[in-house]
């Protein structure tokens, strides 16, 4: 297959797709497919309460469907092997792996016991490794789950996360350090997705050598931050690792919302003006990265807005008022963003877009 | 509104280009939300608390006389005055923010679920070592949560041996112990009350939503977690109290999970806990905030929960029994069908119609 750039080649995809699948297509879908340039995919809740992941155009349009067991939360992507990997919402158990080109019997994998997932999880870039977020819940202490992509995702090895409240994890290029976002909060799936201790969180961002698992560099925020929860990633050119947070703490304080680290430097968190993190709503529930153009995209849903930043300087390009913003990913050009209101791009949909999209690149 | 320290700093930035005009993810009238805000503190919350915490206070002095003079009498009435202070927590239990979920206050009432059986081995311990800080409320309270909540005090008065307070000697260790419980709750109790209760503090947060409010910046903020109370609260029942010990026909059953299974409170607590979300959304007045057509879901919900309050009562309160017979199960089915309907009810029909739509239960720390 071919791969140009950050997006999939149409004539590659239907090729690679083969005549049974875009003949199963409704009319309307095979139109979609063969305008697009782009191709994402995002859970979805549909009209009836059932839910399920869809691929979906550049313009927002969907493409395919896959149903699923429960409701999902994270995604990731292998280019290497056209593996995509759905991530139960916390606290569920279930991931889903499946071919978006439907080559390959989709895969469910269950978390051990005692464990649930967070809803993350990453791909090493051979496609070779899993890399899931998971709960310790008895140990009260984050864990990376390791998955065998090349034996039908057989867990081989867990690594610690060297934090509580596990959310977004992501692979450098080069495969070789995992990157944690510990969002700080305890949870526990007795309590379903109540939060356990508000009043003593502990976020913090955690590289880890991806071989060994050992510690490469762990940031904590100060105490004044102890109530930010960082909580989702992504990476930038030069090894720049994005983060995005969540203020637990006081509506009418103006937290840092956004902010990068580097290996071997210190966090750096990004100062946004202050009708920016008013319209964010003290709260980003995705980040993403175009590299191409040097952007970041963050949405908040409960601000109802999604922002646009230069990667290079962290300055606002762009604000846009999306009611209920959900998801956010590099687009051919600019930012793709989508809502809980069904809102994808330029297309409206009869679902709700669920919390994250991912680009198949 | 107080910009937090960062730091280190990243550039300072130019402005930024504005799309749109903005415009708040929903619009909510301000004098309604206010009305069902207050509504919902003063009617429902504040009392809430105010009874649990007059209830616990009872137990302890009905608890006092048993220790004074034990007899069958006294006895069952300490045992009757559990019932009543566990069934008005369950009323004021759905409410899950807020002062009772910082400082481990609610673990402190309610240590639940316990798989591994923490309190009843801890509650144990103290029984066998007849450890006499165990005994004053005060240093009761700095012990582990699993030894003074409504869990401990069950076993203390339901447990193995528990009969012997109607026989024991005058003040034996296991009613002082008892004793000294029900006053641990009851200072938590008073302690929650007592944040509620005071005029600049999180009362006057949740009934004047607004831009330098620590808790809501809009009246969508507000409604926001009011509704949460409900629908979280309906997860709970479900989830917590009745899924723990039965999930379905096929999984496995854990009796001795549920809550209460010793005094045989399981059911009245879930039939509290259900009272609970029906009075909170009839006091509050939610269905103020819907328009005209879509009122009707504030009674379709009502009548949804009094079901689910009618099967739940209708369930043998001898769980062996209700997970072992067919006729009890479908009972139970019934009931997390019913539990089911009420969630999606409360998200959809009633989040929906304020304009939360979907996004409202996705917001949540993800």
């Amino acid at each position: 297959m071919v791969w140009r750039g950050e997006t999939i080649d149409r004539r590659a995809f239907l090729k690679a797709a083969g005549v049974a699948f875009t003949a199963a297509l409704a009319p309307g879908s095979l139109q979609a497919l063969e305008r697009t340039d782009a191709v994402y995919a995002s859970g979805f809740r549909a009209p009836d309460g059932s839910f399920g992941i869809a691929t979906v155009s550049e313009r927002g349009e969907i493409i395919d469907r896959v149903a699923l067991p429960a409701r999902a939360h994270g995604l990731a992507h292998s280019a290497a092997t056209g593996r995509i990997v759905a991530f139960a919402r916390r606290p569920g158990t279930f991931a889903m792996i499946f071919d978006a080109l439907r080559q390959a019997e989709p895969v469910i994998i269950t978390a051990p016991e005692g464990r649930h997932f967070y809803g993350h999880g990453h791909f090493s870039p051979d496609g070779s490794r899993l890399y899931a977020s998971e709960n310790d819940f008895e140990g009260n202490r984050g864990m990376i789950g390791i998955y065998d992509a090349t034996d039908r995702f057989q867990r081989i090895g867990e690594f610690d996360a060297h934090g509580l409240g596990t959310h977004d994890m992501t692979v450098s290029d080069d495969g070789s350090m995992l990157v944690i976002a510990n969002g700080g909060i305890e949870t526990h799936p007795d309590f379903g997705r109540t939060k356990l201790n508000l009043d003593h969180m502990e976020p913090s961002l955690v590289l880890l050598d991806a071989r060994s698992g050992a510690l490469i560099q762990k940031h904590a925020l100060p105490p004044s931050l102890s109530q930010l929860s960082t909580r989702h990633l992504d990476i930038g050119d030069n090894g720049r690792i994005w983060f995005a947070c969540q203020w637990e703490g006081a509506r009418n304080e103006l937290p840092p919302l956004a902010g990068w680290i580097s290996k071997g430097e210190d966090i750096s968190l990004l100062d946004l003006p202050e009708e920016t993190t008013v319209r964010l709503g003290n709260y980003v529930g995705a980040i993403a990265v175009n590299r191409r153009e040097g952007l970041v995209g963050l949405t908040s849903p409960v601000g109802g807005a999604a922002v646009t930043l230069d990667a290079k300087t962290g300055a606002v390009l762009r604000e846009e008022i999306v009611r209920e913003a959900a998801g956010v990913a590099p687009a051919p050009s600019g930012i793709a963003v989508s809502s809980y209101d069904g809102h994808f791009n330029a297309t409206e949909n009869a679902v709700a877009w669920d919390q994250h999209i991912i680009s198949l690149k | 509104m107080r910009k937090l320290f960062v730091a280190s700093l990243a550039l300072l930035m130019p402005a930024a280009v504005l799309a749109q005009e903005p415009a708040p993810a929903v619009t909510l009238p301000e004098a309604k939300v206010k009305a069902v805000m207050t509504a919902a503190v003063d009617g429902f919350i504040k009392p809430g608390y105010d009874a649990f915490a007059a209830s616990a206070a009872s137990t302890t002095k009905v608890v006092g006389v048993l220790c004074a003079s034990p007899s069958k009498a006294n006895y069952e009435a300490a045992q009757d005055a559990f019932r009543d202070t566990a069934k008005s927590w369950a009323h004021i239990e759905i409410v899950r923010t807020g002062p009772i979920i910082e400082q481990n206050r609610f673990e402190r009432i309610l240590f639940y679920p316990d798989r591994k059986s923490t309190g009843l081995k801890q509650v144990q311990a103290v029984l066998s070592k007849s450890d006499e800080s165990a005994t004053d409320p005060k240093t009761l309270g700095t012990k582990s949560v699993a030894t003074q909540g409504l869990g401990a005090l069950e076993y203390l008065l339901f447990g193995a041996d528990a009969q012997m307070l109607a026989t024991a000697e005058k003040d034996s260790f296991r009613c002082r112990y008892a004793q000294a419980v029900a006053g641990n709750i009851a200072n938590v109790a008073e302690e929650v009350l007592g944040i509620w209760d005071a005029p600049d503090g999180i009362r006057k947060a949740w009934e004047e939503p607004g831009p330098n409010n620590p808790a809501f910046r809009t009246g969508g903020e507000a409604m926001t977690a009011l509704l949460g109370i409900l629908v979280h609260g309906a997860e709970a029942v479900r989830d917590q109290r009745i899924e723990t010990f039965y999930k379905g026909p096929d999984k496995a059953k854990f009796p001795k999970q549920a809550l209460f299974w010793r005094s045989q409170n399981t059911w009245p607590s879930v039939i509290a806990n259900i009272d609970g979300l029906k009075t909170l959304l009839a006091t509050s007045n939610m269905g103020d905030l819907l328009p005209e057509k879509d009122k009707p879901v504030v009674a379709t919900i009502d009548a949804q929960l009094t079901a689910m309050a009618t099967t739940a009562g209708s369930v043998t309160p001898d769980l062996e029994k209700a997970v072992a017979d067919e006729g009890e199960r479908q009972k139970l089915d019934t009931l997390l069908a019913e539990g089911k309907d009420v969630i999606s009810k409360l998200n959809d029909g009633y989040g929906g119609a304020i304009g939360l739509s979907s996004g409202f239960s996705f917001a949540d720390g993800d």
